[in-house]
């Protein structure tokens, strides 16, 4: 009974420990598949051109994640693992910006017989990246022989803008096109201990944009 | 009673050579790690390079990795007190990268016994690529203020014949980054960055290597028939055999 009480507690602080995040998506879709995607494979990748950002490679992975976890007949393939394959056709120097120059590349036999041996039907770039918008706060921390402590409140804020793009590879031409954006607040008092009240804002992005994807990927959703 | 005396003046001794003992080696420990803080920070480069996706070029490619190349190193001495100094030492991941890279993307890849020179008893290959890192920078978010880490690397690129005699020469860049993470260090971060800026290089240099002027004036070179001069007992006779040679070829 204590030990369930003392579980209900945890989940409770824990769930009052979470700060707030905004959150919107917009979607843009054309020739979804009604089926699913059968025995294909999807694979996401990140955008890496632009010289301020990198699209996250954590942020790709959560996206793989949530996709073929709540779909378990969707294969993602693991975003290292492709470009590896495809070296080096994929890096960000190489990498194709729009569907016609998926073209260019299949003029060369291996790569070609490697995408056919893959069986990727979507390709999904992902753009944007989570940054942290503003802090405030301060917080002095000590140690003597009596133990250790801190003091203060700090707060920051982070802000997520990503956009995802659907290309059918069999088309050669874009499907889709996903966009989220999420924001919150996180909060850091500490008398003593530090108590971080964090804001999921990747997650909730990470959230947002899979459940879009997966709408558009699976059948049962 | 005074041997009890002693017995506790004793235990008080060794415990207080204890406690200095413990002391001394805190001390130590302190000093070394403000010692180790204010050292360089190092960075030996180490990744996994993948095979290219290509079909492999009809030449019998030669290498070779002078010592500057293949114990590249960088250096960049503090600034200021609050900076730190950095060696990134990239020769082995290069060797690594650029033996993966030259062996996907030709026929046969050759490691030359010397360097090419006249006097040099080299296995024979068609022509033989001498690589060179003529500059490197980097940058992390101490820096910039932005959230990467950043490598970039200018290559000079030399080919030449078993003899030593130039076919071609020139530059090209690569540049890697990575975005901070969590719980990611600093060496880690620029480790990961020269592995991307590392398979730039490898990406740049397959997509471009028949652009080359030179390379591209030495491919057709190589692919043109050998020119045939007529050589004839009499002038004045035209020349049959130079001609049937031509129709021939």
């Amino acid at each position: 009974m204590n030990t369930r009480f003392g579980i209900r507690l945890l989940l409770t602080t824990l769930c009052l420990l979470t700060g707030c995040v905004t959150a919107t998506v917009d979607e843009m879709v054309f020739n979804e598949p009604t089926e699913g995607i059968g025995d294909s494979t999807v694979v996401i990748l990140g955008r890496r051109h632009a010289s301020d950002y990198e699209t996250e490679p954590d942020f790709i992975r959560c996206v793989g994640k949530h996709i073929s976890s709540r779909d378990r007949s969707i294969e993602v393939m693991g975003e290292l693992e492709f470009i590896n394959e495809l070296y080096p056709w994929f890096e960000p120097r190489t990498a194709p910006l729009r569907p016609q120059d998926i073209d260019k590349l299949m003029v060369h036999p291996p790569v070609a017989a490697k995408m056919a041996e893959l069986k990727t039907e979507y390709m999904i770039w992902i753009d944007g990246s989570t940054v942290q918008t503003n802090s405030a706060g301060s917080m002095t921390c000590g140690i003597g022989p009596g133990g250790a402590g801190c003091f203060g409140f700090g707060t920051w804020g982070n802000a997520a803008n990503y956009e995802a793009t659907i290309w059918d590879f069999t088309d050669r031409a874009e499907v889709g096109r996903v966009n989220t954006t999420a924001s919150g607040q996180s909060y850091m008092p500490a008398v003593v201990i530090p108590i971080p009240i964090i804001a999921p804002v990747q997650g909730t992005a990470c959230d947002g944009i899979g459940d879009q994807l997966l709408e558009f990927l699976s059948s049962e959703y | 009673m005074s041997g009890s005396t002693i017995f506790a003046q004793n235990r008080r001794m060794n415990g207080l050579t204890g406690c200095t003992g413990i002391m001394r080696w805190a001390l130590l420990a302190a000093a070394l790690a403000m010692v180790s803080g204010c050292g360089p920070r190092q960075v030996i480069v180490e990744g996994n390079f993948p095979t290219p996706l290509m079909s492999p070029l009809p030449l019998t490619m030669g290498v070779w990795y002078d010592e500057e190349f293949s114990t590249h190193e960088f250096f960049d001495e503090a600034k200021g007190r609050a900076d730190s100094s950095w060696i990134v030492k990239t020769g082995q991941a290069q060797t690594q990268m650029w033996d993966i890279v030259l062996a996907g993307m030709f026929r046969e890849l050759v490691h030359m016994k010397g360097a090419p020179s006249e006097g040099q008893l080299n296995q024979v290959v068609d022509a033989v690529l001498i690589p060179h890192v003529d500059e490197l920078q980097y940058a992390i978010p101490a820096h910039t203020n932005v959230k990467v880490y950043e490598i970039w690397m200018r290559y000079r690129i030399d080919m030449v014949t078993t003899s030593g005699e130039p076919i071609g020469s020139w530059t090209m860049t690569s540049y890697g980054k990575t975005p901070t993470a969590f719980l990611q260090s600093d060496e880690a971060a620029v480790n990961l960055a020269a592995v991307v800026a590392l398979r730039d290089a490898g990406a740049n240099f397959i997509s471009n290597f028949s652009r080359v002027p030179e390379v591209r004036e030495w491919q057709e070179r190589r692919s043109r028939p050998p020119s045939s001069t007529p050589i004839t007992a009499d002038p004045d006779q035209p020349a049959p055999v130079a001609s049937e040679q031509s129709a021939v070829e």
